[in-house]
């Protein structure tokens, strides 16, 4: 058989991507360059002042406050996952596929459900005020949780945590024993052993670790709107006002291409490093 | 001063002396005269701390789920203190006839999702690995693109061309927008088994006599089933669990499920949130589970290397 027939299986697929993918990115930056007509209907043009709104601080602070939010979320995701990666491939013996399936599990269970465990967890009439206040605790509620920066940090770890967890995994599961052995047997501490042999090899799983916590946890919205209420908004909450609540939509279009833009460099990285075989495309 | 309050100092100051000799041993690593530095322990060593860290996480990860299932089965509607078991939220359910038609709604989408997806996906696979071509490189950035492009971007995109296009939102935009996502996660599960197939079985079969696409339907599509099937099952939960696409591209009809339940958070916590959040858990996670199981018969497998491979190493 010719290599053509193979290059037909690719063109459905591809088409679709090429067609429902790329080209919708490509209206996302023509249309933030436009304005609407009458009925609102995007018209094509060349209006860089839709900018210009995002310059104001209000729009500014909030684009901080996302990738701070990503960043804390990704910090507090490597603390917690690299342990835990550790844990499963070192300590983990014939317990190793369970407990990995144990982490990963919650992932799979629906993501606003998710986010509405923690509202019920943390809300005023939730179960933790609950508990403080059969324990006595004054105050209705005993402890302002929900509608807190912290309370969406913590469900967007909670969110993404298996992202982590899953190529620290797949990097520490490939360093042999006999390599951490020849490490202890050069008189390295385990400490020694970690820092200079385990923690190198394992450095391109952590950064994909890394990007793939950081991308969505920056592009989320539910989380901030359930879980931190106005005061602690991120993009995509921004974006979500323009589209669902009949804002200007070139305006929200800038602000998708700002997001774009922003996480253009860690999304580089990735694709970089996925097809140089570091990652899912590896054979 | 007691006599037995001078040996505990004395105790504690020997050990202290002990810990900086073996600090001291310890900067000498990689010199033979610091054997101290073998048996010096260490958390590393001894890692109760992780043991802490692992059993944090487990409980971090699971109390919420728990909670929510609990709570499903409370006589009473407060989410903070249980009054006993009641199945008075799932009968509520049952009579949410708006909900129920969500929740058909999204097993429609989910499961035209799987079908178009998995085709496409696996077509995908197998042109990438066998056509080399100079269309390889960018049609694979094509692919992982998707995957790790913010979704609410995705979704604006999609919004921003239906609405271009004159195409009305609904079920079918949703699905549309669905599949788009999805064949890129089929392609990439798939692609990993294609490589790790045995080339020379397909040898085998074509030495026998077989044409290429004979041996393609003959021996490697037996072989691939276990891995198409399984990665069907997770687009099957994932499309069924979308959240934001399918927010921006539904229009003002049914909604699809997780946009209902976005509704009703918004509106307030109810038992009935619960109840309905339990029976999706049993139904994600079970499919789930059907999925890992089916991927495992395709060979003995290494632990936990089913589920990195299902999960396409972790990029989701």
């Amino acid at each position: 058989m010719h290599r053509w027939v193979w290059r037909l299986f690719l063109i459905p697929g591809a088409m679709w991507l090429v067609v429902l993918f790329v080209v919708p990115v490509g209206f996302i930056v023509a249309v933030s360059f436009g304005t609407v007509d009458i009925v609102g209907a995007p018209v094509y043009g060349w209006h860089p002042g839709n900018y210009t709104p995002i310059l104001q601080s209000i729009y500014i602070r909030v684009l901080l406050r996302s990738l701070t939010f990503a960043l804390a979320t990704t910090v507090i995701c490597i603390l917690l996952g690299y342990p835990v990666a550790y844990f499963v491939v070192r300590f983990g013996g014939r317990y190793k596929g369970l407990l990995l399936g144990l982490v990963i599990l919650p992932w799979f269970v629906d993501y606003l459900v998710r986010i509405y465990a923690w509202v019920s967890l943390l809300g005023d009439q939730g179960f933790l005020n609950g508990l403080l206040h059969a324990f006595g605790m004054p105050g209705s509620p005993p402890l302002r949780l929900i509608n807190t920066p912290y309370a969406v940090i913590g469900g967007l770890t909670y969110d993404y945590l298996p992202f982590m967890i899953l190529p620290l995994f797949a990097v520490l599961d490939q360093i042999g024993d006999a390599v951490i052995e020849a490490g202890k047997d050069l008189y390295g501490t385990p400490a020694q052993t970690f820092f200079r042999v385990t923690l190198p090899m394992s450095l391109p799983g952590l950064m994909a670790g890394c990007v793939l916590v950081f991308l969505p946890s920056a592009g989320d919205f539910a989380t901030a709107q359930l879980l931190g209420g106005p005061n602690s908004y991120m993009m995509g909450n921004l974006i979500d006002g323009v589209f669902e609540g009949g804002g200007f939509w070139p305006f929200g279009a800038a602000l998708t291409a700002l997001v774009l833009a922003v996480l253009f460099v860690p999304m580089l990285l990735y694709v970089r490093y996925a097809l140089r075989g570091g990652g899912v495309l590896s054979g | 001063m007691s006599e037995a309050d001078t040996i505990d100092r004395a105790a504690a100051r020997a050990t202290a002396e002990r810990q900086e000799l073996g600090a001291e041993a310890a900067v000498g690593v990689l010199r033979p005269s610091s054997r101290l530095a073998r048996h010096r322990r260490s958390p590393l060593d001894r890692p109760r701390f992780l043991y802490v860290i692992m059993a944090f996480v487990l409980v971090f990860l699971f109390a919420p789920i728990a909670l929510v299932v609990v709570f499903s089965l409370n006589a009473t509607p407060s989410l903070a203190t249980f009054g006993g078991f009641s199945p008075r939220w799932y009968e509520q359910l049952m009579h949410d006839s708006a909900l129920l038609s969500s929740l058909f709604l999204s097993l429609q989408i989910a499961a035209a999702t799987t079908v178009v997806s998995t085709v496409l996906g696996t077509l995908l696979a197998l042109g990438l690995v066998r056509a080399k071509s100079r269309w390889t490189r960018p049609t694979q950035t094509v692919m992982v693109w998707p995957l790790l492009n913010p979704e609410i971007a995705t979704a604006v995109g999609l919004l921003l061309f239906f609405s271009q296009f004159g195409l009305t939102l609904s079920p079918t935009t949703v699905t549309i927008a669905h599949i788009t996502w999805a064949i890129p996660y089929v392609a990439i599960i798939l692609r990993s088994r294609i490589v790790g197939l045995d080339p020379e079985i397909e040898d085998a079969a074509m030495d026998l006599g077989a044409t290429e696409l004979g041996a393609l339907r003959l021996v490697v599509m037996p072989l691939l089933w276990p891995t198409i099937i399984a990665s069907g099952l997770l687009i099957f939960v994932m499309s069924f669990d979308d959240f934001v696409t399918s927010y921006f591209t539904s229009g003002s009809g049914v909604p699809p499920l997780p946009v209902a339940i976005y509704s009703m958070i918004k509106h307030g916590v109810s038992p009935e949130i619960n109840a309905l959040g339990t029976l999706m858990i049993v139904l994600s996670v079970g499919t789930v589970l059907l999925a890992l199981a089916v991927f495992r018969m395709r060979r003995p497998v290494a632990k936990g290397e089913a589920v990195v491979d299902l999960t396409g190493s972790g990029v989701a």
